[in-house]
Formats: C-alpha cells, structure tokens, sequence
C-alpha cells in the first residue's frame, strides 16, 4: 500500500468540511446574519483592555475605542492593568480624563482575573474585551450588538484581520484570520463556535456571572469561557461586519510561541473538562462535526506533513544522489518537454488542488462578507508558500507538549 | 431534519461528486494516455517495417554514406522517456506498456544491426554504441544512476548510440542478444563497441570505459 492512501480519508474529510461551510453559507440563518438591521434599544456596554507590558500599543488600542460610534452614556472602557512592569500604568492615565475611561490597577494575575476585575467593577447589561494589542473599525460595536437581540445569544465574535502585515508570515496570517471570519460565520449560522477570540469578543455579563467568570483555562481563557458557554446550552453569535485589526507575530519562533498555547490550550480543555462535548448530539453541529473535525485536522495536518515530508526527502536525495557527478550545467537545465503525456495525474494531487482551491475561495467569500480594504493577493501567495508548512510545527508542538504535560509561558 | 444535517448531507453529496470527478478525470487522462501508447506502438510497428526496407534498398544498391545510416536515435531516446513514464504511471505489469516495451527493444536491437551491417557494407566507420542492460525489479540499486548518466552523454554527443534494455524482459530476440553479447547478470551492465563492463561508480569512470578520442562533440570548443 503506498504512503497516499493514508491521506486519502483526510483529503475526503478536508473536502467535505469546507462544502459544508459553502453551503452553511448559503444557508437562511447565515443569510439572515448578514442582512441584520441596526438594533433599535442599544444595551449598555463595557469594554474592557487587559493589560500586560503593553506600552507599545496600548495608546492607539484606546484611541480606536474612543472613536467607537456609540452612545457615549452607554459606553464604559475599563483599562485594567495586570501589574505591568513597564510604562502602561502612565500611558493609561494619559486617558483618566475621558468619562468613559476607568482605569483598574491591580496585581499581575493573568488574563482571565484582569478580565473578572473588570467585570466586577461594571453593572453593563454587555461586557467585551478587546485586547490592547487590536484596534476596531468605528462601526463595529454597532455591528456586535445587533447579535444580542435574540435573548438566548450569550456571547458574540467579530471578524478579524491582521493590523498592518508586513513581512510573508503576516500576510500568510492575514489570509488565514480571513478565511477564519468565513469559517465563524459559517459556524455561529449552526451554533457551532468554540472560542470568543481576545480581539473584540462580548458576553452578555449575566450569563458571564452565572458561569462564574472567566477561568484560567490552560492559558486559553477565551477559548474556555466559549466552551462553558456552549457546554451551558447558549448560544454564540458572530458578527461579520464588526472589524477589528490585531497585531501578528512576525517571526516564526513567535508564532509557533503564539500557537502552540492556543493548541495546547484547546487539547487540554476539549479533552479535559469538556471532552462530553465530542460526539454529543445536544451539541448538534459543535459536538457531532466542528469538534471532531478540529480534533481529527491537527492529526491528519501532522500526518500529512510527514508524509509529504518524507517523501520530499526521499525523491530530493535520490534526484541529488543521481546527479552526482554530473556537470551542474546539464544537471540545471530542464530537460523534459510540456507534452499533455507527462501531466501528473494523481489523486493525491487532484483533491490537494480541490482543498486548495476551496481554501482561496473561502478567503475571498471572507473578505468579501467582511468588506475588509486592502489586496489578499501576496496574503494567499503566501498562505499558499507556507502555511501547509508551518501549522504542523505549531501541532506537533503543542501535541507533544500536551503528551508530556508540559507548560510553557504565555508571552511570545 | 436539523440545518446541520440536511448541509452535512449536501456537503457529502457534493464531496462524492466531486471526488468522483476527479476519479472520471483521472481515468480519462490514464486512458488517453493508453490511446497515446498504442499510436506508439503502430509508430514502432512502421519504423521496424522501414529498417528492413531501408536496409534491403541499400543492400542492393551502391553504398551512399549519406543515406546509410539510420535516422532513429532521436525518436528512439523520445518513445524511450515516453515509455519509462508510462510504466511508472500505469506501473511495469501493465500489459500494454509491456508489450510496447517488447516492441521498443526490438526496434532498438533491430537499428542497432543494421547500423553496424551498413557501416560494415560501406566500409566507414560505425558510430560509438552503447548496450545498456538494466532492470527495475529492485535489485539493481545503481541502474538509475548510469541511466542519468548515460542521457548526459547522448545529450552532450549526439552521434553517441546508447541502447537500453530490461534485462529481465521475456524477449526472445533480447535474450539472443543478451546470448551473443555474453552479459553476465551483474546490473547495470553495458556493452561499449561491443566491450563489456559492469557497474557504476561515476561518470568519469563509465566515460573511461569509451575508445579514446570518441566522446567528441560535433562542433569545435571556442
């Protein structure tokens, strides 16, 4: 049996998972997500800013807060420092002045107690959490409060992208958060998100305090509280036109940092406290596919790459080993002819195309539906280039770190 | 029925069709490529017709130097790649590929014969030929690289002749010639002006191995 035959069934699986995002897509709740009107009663709302060492961004995160179109009255932004070593404190009383600003000083405790303080401190009927590192589109609260008018809504999401990507990595991640709002939309159409992202996620704060707040959650806090949300029978929400930019790792040692805590964090958390989850069909499309299929992409990511890498491997030493010897003038040139006879024509090659392709279509439609500014195009290049290469270096990462039961810090 | 259930059904539905596509096209392409064989094989068929004729015309007539020798290397070294694709393609039992292989060495045995009996009839020289003998059934770990080897060296000197052959294959003409030329089951193993020699360690050795002054390109070094 040759080595793609094991890839055939993940292939198949890949196919099928982003047919069946097309189609949730196309789907009357997911349409009806997207004609939302204006919400006529606009609820209170606090955001809250966790803060860690976050003097570089800390100041333009509040500024885009500030310029937020919502009623002022309405509108409470706690700035809650986790016992910062560096200039934050001072930058946020730069802003004490504002009505609408409070500024919380706490001791370093991590995210999710920063989270709480700032929570315990409002009577808002909405709370959010913007990370300081993100900045938000003037529109957006605006777009995020039209998913609370269904009562049974406990928490809704935004579309996010990438602030400002410079370099091939932030770009790859660009088109990778806009196929993400896609697969959110096409998600929260079936009840089936599993993670309220830091940038630009809100609760609805009775639901938050019936929970118990916000836990530490294996450094995946948010992740944790969308679970528990789920777990609890609410419902959450995604609004695609709510627009928040958020700053990318840009070297890959970041992000591998970045994303095997969010990997590790959902292992620990989906096998641990909410492995009931899996397979349940009370949790319709969350337990019987998102959940599975999460699960099943970073085995069959991993397997994938070492069965392209040891393949690789195999054909590029025995091509050097063959040419050994030759001189490189002929070794270099091409010596084939494009004659339709020698077209490659594989299975294997044929699905990875169709996955790909379904891949770019999912971006655009994300970007489209986000009406997010800017060109995709060096963002799917690159997610072309790279991405297939370095997801598995954060999966066998975090898998392992989850096998041995390693933690690591939170900062990348 | 739940939205999810009836999308996860659609979704399966356009799945399976859409594999099943891929599978059609495949085949499609896989059966094309058979179509293309066979009109190989008819082309074989003409050439090894058009040896003998070309060889019986200049037997009886006056020896022209310009008009004998034979035009194939080129194609031949064309079906050759064309051939060793479709065998890694539709894999080396597939019977067509076989049997096109069958007719391929018969071609090449047939040109090259007639290429030293014309040589011989007029008197001049015959061109550097090499017989390749090599085998894909895994026991003979070096044959791809003196196949690579010997490709350079057709490239680089065109009046190069170089002859492949699986010295496996059922052929009776290729097991008399395997007899005549007394080449030992040691892979790869070549005949050079009808010298034998086995393995391969590099091209400068394998380039050792020709009569001196005959790997010389056509045209003048500046």
């Amino acid at each position: 049996m040759s080595p793609e035959m094991f890839a055939y069934p993940f292939l198949f699986v890949a196919i099928f998972i982003e047919s069946f995002i097309l189609v949730t897509l196309l789907s009357k709740p997911a349409r009806d997500a997207r004609m939302r009107g204006p919400a006529t009663i606009l609820p209170t709302v606090a955001i809250i800013v966790p803060c860690w060492n976050e003097m570089v961004t800390l100041a333009a995160t509040c500024e885009s807060l500030l310029a937020l179109d919502y009623p002022k009255e309405k509108l409470e932004i706690i700035l809650v420092d986790d016992g910062s070593t560096d200039a934050t404190p001072s930058i946020m009383q730069s802003f004490a002045p504002h009505p609408q600003v409070r500024i919380i000083l706490k001791e370093n405790g991590g995210k999710h107690t920063a989270l709480n303080a700032g929570i315990g401190s409002t009577e808002t009927e909405i709370v959010g959490c913007l990370d300081a590192d993100s900045f938000v589109e003037p529109d957006a609260l605006r777009e995020i409060v039209k998913c609370f008018i269904d009562e049974n809504v406990a928490a809704a999401t935004a579309a996010m992208s990438i602030h400002h990507p410079k370099n091939m990595l932030q770009h790859m991640q660009n088109a990778e958060y806009t196929f993400g709002i896609t697969l959110r939309h096409a998600f929260a159409s079936v009840n089936g998100l599993y993670v309220t992202p830091g940038p630009f996620s809100f609760y609805r704060r009775s639901v938050v305090e019936e929970l118990g707040g916000f836990r530490y959650g294996h450094q995946t806090e948010d992740m944790e509280m969308a679970l528990r949300i789920q777990q609890a029978g609410y419902k959450i929400e995604n609004a695609p036109r709510a627009r928040v930019y958020t700053k990318a790792p840009d070297t890959l040692f970041k992000l591998i940092k970045q994303r095997t805590r969010w990997t590790s964090g959902f292992l620990r958390n989906i096998l641990g406290e909410y492995r009931g989850l899996i397979g349940n069909r009370r949790h319709g499309a969350l337990g019987m596919l998102v959940l599975p299929s999460a699960l099943l992409s970073i085995g069959s990511s991993i397997l994938l790459f070492s069965l392209v890498l040891f393949k690789l491997t195999r054909h590029a030493s025995a091509a050097i080993e063959i040419r050994t010897g030759i001189p490189l003038s002929y070794v270099m040139t091409p010596h084939g002819s494009f004659d339709w006879f020698y077209f490659p024509a594989s299975l294997y090659l044929f699905l990875g195309a169709a996955t790909l392709l379904a891949s770019f279509t999912l971006i655009t439609i994300g970007k489209r539906i986000a009406k997010t500014p800017g060109s995709l195009l060096f963002g799917i290049v690159s997610y072309t280039l790279l991405y297939a290469f370095v997801v598995p270096l954060w999966l066998i990462n975090a898998t392992s770190d989850v096998a041995r039961d390693k933690r690591r810090g939170w900062r990348y | 029925m739940s939205l999810t259930a009836r999308n996860a059904l659609i979704a399966l539905g356009i799945t399976v069709a859409l594999v099943s596509t891929v599978i059609y096209a495949i085949n499609y392409l896989n059966r094309a490529r058979v179509a293309e064989l066979s009109t190989i094989q008819d082309k074989i068929a003409i050439e090894i017709l058009s040896l003998d004729t070309q060889f019986s015309l200049l037997s009886a007539a006056p020896c022209d130097s310009a008009a004998s020798s034979t035009t194939l290397t080129g194609e031949l070294a064309d079906l050759g790649t064309r051939l060793a694709y479709a065998e890694d393609q539709l894999s080396s039992d597939n019977p067509q590929v076989l049997q096109l292989k069958n007719q391929y060495s018969l071609l090449e045995i047939r040109d090259y014969l007639i290429t030293k009996q014309l040589a011989a009839a007029c008197g001049t020289k015959p061109p550097v030929t090499v017989l390749y003998f090599y085998s894909n059934a895994g026991d003979c770990a070096d044959c791809d690289k003196a196949g690579y080897a010997l490709s350079y060296l057709r490239d680089t000197y065109p009046k190069l002749r170089v002859y492949s052959f699986d010295y496996n294959l059922d052929l009776g003409a290729l097991k008399t010639l395997i007899a005549v030329t007394k080449v030992q089951n040691s892979l790869p193993a070549f005949v050079i002006n009808g010298k034998q020699s086995y393995g391969f360690t590099s091209l400068i050795d394998l380039e050792k191995k020709f009569p001196k002054g005959s790997l010389a390109t056509s045209t003048p070094k500046l």
